[in-house]
């Protein structure tokens, strides 16, 4: 590994002049590949109110391959299964080095507002997203404020 | 093994009886998991002896882990989630449950157990983050002070302490900040300061709540309030560092530690950074500070790496062979999972995924702990000797003339091999990667070999190569962080790279911005995802 490419050090510094509305992504201290993210639930979701913690890394061919995203806080939703893995094309075989870290957590966020329990990850939370959906947001919820709410 | 003898557990039962054996798991998952009938899990049972039953059956669960992590690596296994993780995974999943397994963890990882700090690593990384009340109520069951540390030191076995900071550590690193700021509670720092006092404490103590300390202060309002106890009176890192050169292999360690963390955590006001001291280095091949993964730890002289990061870090030597017949020795200080050996520059250090030096096709390593050869992430079983000490020294043979490659432990041949040279000819570099909390010393030919290889002329790297002042520097992280926020991007650079000016133009979607080197790992176009034909010279830019 060489030193940091110069598209990441333009990322950072962008992220950090202008930060997306909602989220928050710092490069830690000693590792300026990994990220420190939180992002907030979003406004009418099941998971409005939440601070959600997800780490993010670049992997050594970045921006030729995507981002490594993982949510650490634990959530109730379809296509997140309880490791925190994500089920979100662009992460995957959609990728386009075109895309960047302020994209692909804006992605994650809309996930956030429009779960779709028809490509699930989580097979259970999606099984009653679609048999139950009131009882699945009510999940939702209980677990937004357990796990995603300090105090 | 079983249930927690110590008395900051023990005194604290009332808490304690709560952590009634968890209900069986949900209805979705086999009820298997605790490992026997959850059905018949006698619901007369006393809450004593299902609590008893219940540590049992986690206890095992660790263990069974424990061994698992001795075949397959810490993370070697991304793909199928192993049975007994997921047994664990749903035990932790409630609140009892969690805080079961840690203290099972507590109680019964063995100290001598090579792995033993990189299973806590793994089982905790795999639980379900515990939120806020549990971590208070964990304090609350810890019960910690200076106290501990002391005045408990000889009733408390070494490994229930040495467990508890990789435990502190870990979870100070995963937990958000607000449960990492609440888990360091007076108690809890005074402990991990008492640790430090190397006259009293097992050395192993202490360097794991030096370890734990660091990990705390990643949140920066628990990196002010360390920072303040340290600066009292004498501060305890100071004394520590002057372990850095001990013939213990622990308190080498230790001393390491303290020095990193003074040099990049916790600098004091009149202490000279260490890579600012002129005799510093004065070698001619040293570890690449440009050519590691980010959290590896190089020490400031440029010849010792250490590891104490939960994923695979990887190091290249600076001095390039293409040639002849080369030899070096690395001497052990942990005796956990290392790969050593001998990469190119097309061996990527794929750190979080777990691949490192021996994990593809351009590299190969011995790991004497698993006793194994490493090739194409292939591993083949090379020695019926006992794994690696520390103290060992592991010698590391490369014949580019010959087409081979040799390992020694100790000045015994382990292995012969030359599959390395079925995808390269020349390029190649001394190169290890380290497990969680592993460390070793390098000697590139500055000093005499321990074990020089009897019969074959070799050359060393220090008497052939050639250093900069500038490349002789390892700068701390943040000093070095903060050179690179500084730099400049010019506004015509590829929109991918911007390493290189945007030279080219997609065929036929004819989109710009790219540069000739990104282009040619593109099959679709970044932004419209048309199939590229051909990529042409941008001639617009040529007009300006």
């Amino acid at each position: 590994m060489s030193a940091l490419p110069r598209r990441i050090i333009k990322e950072t510094q962008r992220l950090m002049a202008e930060p997306v509305p909602g989220i928050s992504a710092v490069p830690d201290e000693s590792n300026a590949r990994y990220f420190h993210v939180i992002v907030t639930g979003p406004e009418d979701s099941p998971f409005e109110g939440g601070l959600f913690k997800l780490e993010l890394f670049l992997p050594e061919d970045y921006p030729m391959s995507a981002p490594k995203v993982r949510f650490i806080t634990k959530i109730y939703h379809p296509n997140i299964d309880k490791l925190g893995r994500i089920c979100l094309d662009i992460l995957k075989d959609k990728w386009s080095p075109a895309l960047q870290i302020r994209t692909v957590l804006l992605s994650i966020q809309a996930l956030l507002s429009a779960p779709n329990p028809d490509d699930p990850l989580a097979n259970d939370v999606a099984e009653l997203w679609k048999i139950n959906e009131s009882e699945a947001i009510r999940n939702a919820k209980e677990w937004t404020r357990k796990y995603a709410m300090e105090n | 093994m079983g249930a927690c003898q110590c008395k900051c557990c023990s005194s604290q039962d009332e808490d304690r009886s709560n952590l009634s054996a968890y209900d069986a798991p949900s209805s979705s998952h086999n009820n298997s998991v605790l490992g026997i009938n959850g059905s018949s899990l006698n619901r007369d049972l006393s809450g004593s002896r299902k609590r008893a039953v219940a540590s049992r059956v986690v206890d095992n669960l660790i263990l069974q882990t424990l061994n698992m992590i001795g075949k397959l690596g810490l993370v070697g296994y991304n793909h199928e989630h192993p049975e007994v993780l997921e047994k664990l995974h749903i035990i932790g999943d409630k609140e009892e449950g969690w805080l079961q397994i840690i203290m099972s963890m507590i109680n019964i990882v063995p100290v001598d157990d090579p792995l033993g700090p990189a299973v806590i690593t793994v089982v905790l990384d795999d639980c379900p983050l515990p939120n806020k009340e549990t971590v208070l109520k964990l304090v609350k069951i810890l019960n910690l002070s200076k106290y501990t540390s002391y005045r408990l030191r000889k009733m408390v076995p070494v490994h229930h302490h040495r467990n508890m900071c990789v435990i502190l550590g870990v979870l100070a690193e995963k937990l958000p900040g607000p449960s990492s700021v609440a888990m360091l509670t007076p108690g809890t720092l005074e402990y991990l300061i008492a640790n430090l006092d190397s006259k009293k404490i097992d050395p192993v103590v202490t360097l794991f709540s030096l370890i734990a300390l660091e990990k705390f202060a990643q949140i920066t309002e628990n990196k002010v309030l360390i920072k303040n106890y340290l600066d009292v009176e004498k501060n305890p890192l100071i004394r520590l560092e002057g372990l850095v050169k001990s013939e213990n292999y622990v308190e080498a360690q230790v001393g390491f530690c303290a020095r990193w963390l003074l040099d990049n955590i916790f600098p004091v006001n009149n202490r000279k950074l260490s890579y600012l001291m002129p005799e510093t280095n004065k070698l001619n091949a040293m570890l690449n500070t440009q050519d590691a993964s980010e959290y590896l730890k190089l020490s400031p002289d440029g010849i010792e790496a250490r590891c104490d990061a939960y994923s695979f870090e990887s190091v290249r030597c600076t001095f390039q062979i293409n040639h002849g017949v080369w030899y070096y020795e690395a001497t052990i200080l942990s005796s956990g999972v290392m790969q050593i050996g001998w990469a190119t520059m097309d061996s990527l250090f794929r750190n979080h995924e777990g691949y490192g030096i021996g994990d593809d096709e351009c590299s190969i390593s011995y790991d004497g702990c698993r006793q194994q050869l490493w090739y194409t992430a292939l591993n083949e079983s090379v020695d019926s000797r006992p794994p690696w000490q520390p103290g060992d020294v592991v010698g590391c043979l490369i014949s580019v003339t010959e087409e081979y490659v040799c390992f020694y432990l100790n000045g015994h041949l382990v292995t012969k091999n030359s599959q390395l040279f079925s995808t390269a000819r020349s390029g190649f570099y001394a190169a290890a990667s380290f497990m969680t909390f592993q460390h070793c010393r390098f000697n590139f030919g500055h000093k005499p070999f321990k074990y020089p290889p009897v019969g074959i002329q070799f050359s060393t790297f220090n008497d052939h190569g050639c250093l900069s002042d500038s490349e002789r520097i390892v700068l701390p992280k943040y000093v070095q962080f903060k050179q690179i926020q500084n730099l400049n991007i010019l506004e015509d650079s590829c929109t991918l790279c911007f390493d290189n000016k945007a030279t080219v133009l997609l065929e036929p979607c004819r989109h710009s911005g790219f540069c000739l080197k990104c282009s040619k790992q593109l099959t679709r176009c970044p932004v419209c995802r048309t199939k590229i034909d051909e990529v042409t010279e941008d001639d617009t830019l040529i007009d300006i």
